[in-house]
Parts: structure tokens; C-alpha cells; sequence
């Protein structure tokens, strides 16, 4: 009876695991599926190469080939800025987060401090976006990488400074108040004796950070346009005034959307407080 | 005075970027919401609340707000529901548990906008795969995107796919963290497998999920790639035009700076409100 019971039990749980896993895997290998398939195919439902539709390399080559140029720019864009404000954001997180772990301060309390960082993530893009885009005209950096490095760096800091400070606090604080008995100064303890140890937690804020400006449209989208645009944009010129063009929308997408899967799974401990700026713990 | 030491200096360098690059800016913003600031205009001249006071009959800035609404509505509990239901069928003894959790945190790594087009391949109406399964199945094509009615939804879908692996992920984490002697002598006591959810994980579970839900109430209202590509900025028609692409086009498409920043100011004021609510309890975690 209640064997019955087990089995039947066990079998809605994996049905339904198994759906939703299905929503979720489905489009992407969709894409897959439109990147390989004729576009004159691209209407049917098939799915089994060869046995549904005859598979063709022609669409990686019109993109890979005669669409290489902005591609390749497009992807090297994507990278140089996600490298530069990954740089930023990891760099001075990791200072701000080492004091507020490390430090208490009087006058501004480091909750408070905490806090500001913070309410930082809830400003609105868009509302950043408008004063940065006239500051950005009027020194002449508009449809400039640095200028989308910059606003990017500003907008994840506050990641990293939470994220930096939580590893830091996990870190027994005797190694660093021994080294600074022995009279090394808070740069060389920090650099000799706590970074070594936080280095994967770091290298996790890195790549989160690198992450989000790879995936971040709106900032890019209003500050650049011929010259400086990033992947998410390449992807959305897709789409066409004569209409949208799905299997170099496909190819795009891949490009786009598999380093940072990649990445992610790389980083998959840190994950959960790097989402939550550190208010859930893995 | 305290001594300043370098820990100041540490976070002085990290406050004053974020400063010059964001609320000075901002600040200026302020400033300039109340002159007749325009893209490529000179010379701004100072002339009063008169573009908050146009809001105040303004029927695409109240449309806005209420699409933004809406939209939130439907996706923030559908996905938090849903990543709570895979959080704890996860947590049982599950087979290719790595796999399937691997399937789950795809979605969130793929840029919005990739998820934006997934969306419009997925939903295309004249020959996409839903339509077409819908078509196998006899019924008729389907107005996923060009429907006024129907669109809000199609948004909030592509951001449920986009977002519950986010919910699931951190419920998760919250449960893990839950001993497990905890469940083990519940079902020793003869508590069933509800009760145990009910009476133990679930007020156990209570400080991450406000987390969830206010971070995904704060990005759901922020929400812009998806609507903004998948469906055409904002339409069919006004249809799903949230807040900040109303804000976009009157900034960018009517080069009216001043009238967007008086919009967005408003704006920034109602994201205070909602944040306002959870920040207190956040803070808890911190301490």
C-alpha cells in the first residue's frame, strides 16, 4: 500500500523535474537546432538532424566569414570591457571589503557603509544611464569602450565589495594581527597574507563581474553605437526592419550566452552569496 | 578626530569612484529635471516643477507604472513558487541530481537579451515551435506577441524561464543550511512529508526567501532588455511599456532629458519605497 504509495510519489516528483528541466534546456538547444538548420527549414518543428532536416554548416560560415568583421568585433568589445570593469570592480572591492572587514570605523559605522553599498544595487540603470550619457558627450567618450568600462565598473562594485568582504571575514584574523605585530604594514599583510587565501573567492568575483558586464545591454546600448558595441547589442541588430534573420540570431545568442555559462559553472560555490551580495550564505 | 588610516583610504578610493560615476551624475540629474534640458541643447535655462507637473496627467507615465506592476505580479510569484517546489524536490534523493541542477542554473547565466530572442524565436507566431506544437494539437495560431492582452505575459514568461533558477538556487542554499537531524526527527515523530515542510523548512526558510523576494521585486521593476526586445519597445502599441523604457524613449527617441529625469526621479523614489520595506530586515544579515 504505501509502497505504492512511494512509487507513484517518486514518480510525479520526477515528472515534474524532468518538465521543468525541459523548459529550461529546450530553447537553448533550439537555438542549437535553427544555428544547423536551412533557413528555408526554419519554420518546421524537426529536431533530429538528418533524420528531420538535412544539417548545414552554411550559417556558421555566412557568420563566421562574411559577417566575421563585426562579430569579431563585437566579441573582442564584449571582452575588453568585460575585462576592464571585472578589473575595477574586483580591484576596489576587494580594498573597500578588506576594511570594512577588517576595520571599525567611527565616525560613518560600517553598517551603514554596508548598507549604502547595498542600496547602491537598487539604482535604476536607466537612471544612471541619462546624466552618465551627457557627462560621457561632453568629454567625447560616447561610443568609447572606456566609457562603458567605467559605468560598468561603478555598477558591480558593490558585488564585490560584499561578496570581498564576506570572504575576508571568514578568515581567522590571528595570521594577519601576527604579521602586524612583527611590523608589517595593512598593505603587505593584505597582499602577503590575506590575499593568497581569499584568491578562488576573488577569482569568483572576477568572473561574476565579467559575467554581468558580458550580459549588461542598457548601459551599452545608450553609450555606444558603430564602434564600441558589445555582444548583447550584435545579438538584439538581429532583428531587422524586413524582418529577423533567426538563424544569425541563433549563431549570436550561442556565442554569447556559452562563456558565461561556462564560467558560471566554474564558479558555482560563490554563486549563491555573489547573487545575494552575501545576505544568503552557500 | 579619528586617525584616518589606510582602511579610509580603502574605501574613500572605492565611495569616490562610485560617486563620480554614478550619484554625482545623478545628482545633477536632479538639477537638471527642473530646467528645459534637451539632447544637443546649449544653454539650459531654469524653469521650475513644470515637467513633474505634466507627469500628474501624463496617461503613458500612469500606464507605465501599472504595466511594471503587473508584469511583477505575475512573474515574482510563479517564480518563487516554482523555484521553492525545485528546491525541495531537489533536496530529496534524486538521480542525475548534478545534471538536472546544471539544466537549472543554465538560464541564469544567458544575457537578457539572448533570453529576449530566445523568446521571439520560441513564441514567433507564423511558424515557431509553440505555435507549431499548438497547430499539431488543431488549435490556432496563437497571438503571443502582437496581442495587447496577451504580451504582458509573454514578458513575464521569458522572465520566469530567465529568473526561477535564480529562486531555486538560493532556496536551496537556504535549505541546506537547514540540519538535516531536524527533518529526520520529524519523520521519526510520524510527521508527514507536508507537515515537515510546512512546520519546519518552510518558517526555517523565511530570511532567505524575503531575500529572493526582494531582490527580485527590485529587478522585476528595473526590468527592461526583455520587454524592450522581445516585443519591440514596449509593444504592441503600449501595451508592455514598464517604466524604465518609457523613460528610455522619452530620453532617447524624444531627446527630452529633462522630462525623463523628472520620470526617473519619480521613479527612483518608488524603487526607495519598495526597498525601503525590505532594507531594515536585510541589514539583520549583515550584523
Amino acid at each position: 500500500m504505501s509502497n505504492a504509495r512511494d512509487i507513484i510519489k517518486s514518480f510525479l516528483t520526477y515528472l515534474f523535474i524532468i518538465i521543468i528541466a525541459g523548459i529550461f534546456f529546450i530553447p537553448l538547444f533550439w537555438m542549437v537546432v535553427i544555428s544547423i538548420k536551412n533557413p528555408i527549414d526554419q519554420f518546421t518543428l524537426g529536431f533530429i538532424p538528418w533524420l528531420q532536416f538535412e544539417p548545414t554548416t552554411r550559417n556558421w560560415e555566412v557568420e563566421g566569414i562574411r559577417q566575421a568583421n563585426e562579430n569579431l568585433k563585437a566579441l573582442m568589445n564584449s571582452t575588453i570591457i568585460g575585462l576592464g570593469s571585472a578589473t575595477i570592480a574586483t580591484v576596489l572591492g576587494t580594498l573597500a571589503g578588506y576594511s570594512l572587514a577588517r576595520h571599525e570605523f567611527k565616525r560613518i559605522k560600517n553598517i551603514s557603509l554596508l548598507t549604502y553599498f547595498l542600496s547602491l544595487r537598487f539604482l535604476p540603470p536607466i537612471a544612471m544611464a541619462i546624466p552618465f550619457y551627457v557627462m560621457m558627450q561632453s568629454i567625447g567618450l560616447i561610443d568609447n569602450v572606456l566609457a562603458v568600462i567605467f559605468i560598468h565598473g561603478s555598477a558591480f562594485i558593490p558585488y564585490a565589495v560584499l561578496v570581498a568582504r564576506d570572504a575576508f571575514k571568514s578568515l581567522p584574523i590571528a595570521m594577519e594581527e601576527s604579521a602586524m605585530v612583527d611590523g608589517a604594514s595593512v598593505i603587505k599583510t593584505l597582499v602577503r597574507i590575506a590575499l593568497p587565501v581569499v584568491a578562488p573567492a576573488l577569482a569568483a568575483i572576477f568572473i561574476l563581474t565579467f559575467s554581468f558586464s558580458w550580459n549588461e545591454f542598457l548601459f551599452a546600448f545608450v553609450l555606444t553605437s558603430k564602434d564600441a558595441y558589445t555582444l548583447p547589442i550584435r545579438i538584439a541588430e538581429s532583428v531587422t526592419a524586413i524582418g529577423v534573420f533567426f538563424y544569425a540570431l541563433s549563431i549570436r545568442q550561442l556565442i554569447a550566452v556559452i562563456p558565461p555559462i561556462i564560467l558560471g559553472m566554474l564558479v558555482q560555490k560563490y554563486i549563491v552569496s555573489g547573487l545575494t551580495m552575501g545576505a544568503v550564505k552557500a | 578626530m579619528a586617525k584616518l588610516t589606510i582602511y579610509h583610504a580603502f574605501i574613500l578610493i572605492t565611495v569616490a569612484y562610485i560617486l563620480i560615476m554614478s550619484i554625482f551624475p545623478m545628482i545633477y540629474m536632479v538639477y537638471g529635471s527642473l530646467t528645459n534640458w534637451r539632447l544637443g541643447l546649449v544653454e539650459m535655462n531654469f524653469i521650475g516643477t513644470r515637467y513633474y507637473s505634466d507627469l500628474v496627467d501624463d496617461y503613458r507615465f500612469y500606464n507605465s507604472l501599472a504595466k511594471t506592476a503587473y508584469i511583477t505580479a505575475i512573474a515574482v510569484p510563479i517564480e518563487m513558487l516554482l523555484g521553492l517546489a525545485l528546491a525541495n524536490l531537489m533536496r530529496a534523493k534524486i538521480k542525475f541530481k548534478r545534471l538536472f541542477r546544471t539544466i537549472f542554473l543554465m538560464p541564469l547565466f544567458c544575457a537578457p537579451v539572448a533570453v529576449a530572442l530566445m523568446g521571439e524565436i520560441i513564441f514567433y507566431e507564423s511558424g515557431g515551435p509553440v505555435n507549431g506544437i499548438l497547430n499539431l494539437l488543431g488549435f490556432a495560431n496563437f497571438p503571443w506577441r502582437s496581442s495587447p492582452n496577451i504580451a504582458p505575459f509573454t514578458v513575464a514568461m521569458c522572465d520566469i524561464w530567465m529568473w526561477t533558477p535564480f529562486c531555486f538556487l538560493i532556496t536551496l542554499a537556504g535549505l541546506e543550511g537547514i540540519p538535516r537531524e531536524f527533518n529526520e526527527a520529524a519523520v521519526v515523530d510520524g510527521a508527514s512529508s507536508w507537515q515537515i515542510f510546512r512546520k519546519i523548512n518552510l518558517p526555517m526558510l523565511s530570511a532567505p526567501l524575503v531575500t529572493i523576494l526582494m531582490f527580485r521585486i527590485i529587478d522585476s521593476i528595473k526590468i527592461f532588455d526583455i520587454p524592450f526586445i522581445l516585443v519591440g519597445g514596449g509593444g504592441p502599441g503600449i501595451s508592455t511599456e514598464v517604466m524604465t523604457i518609457y523613460i528610455y524613449k522619452v530620453a532617447f527617441r524624444n531627446f527630452n532629458l529633462a522630462s525623463a529625469a523628472a520620470i526617473s526621479i519619480v521613479f527612483l523614489v518608488v524603487i526607495i519605497i519598495v526597498a525601503n520595506v525590505f532594507l531594515g530586515r536585510l541589514r539583520k544579515h549583515y550584523e
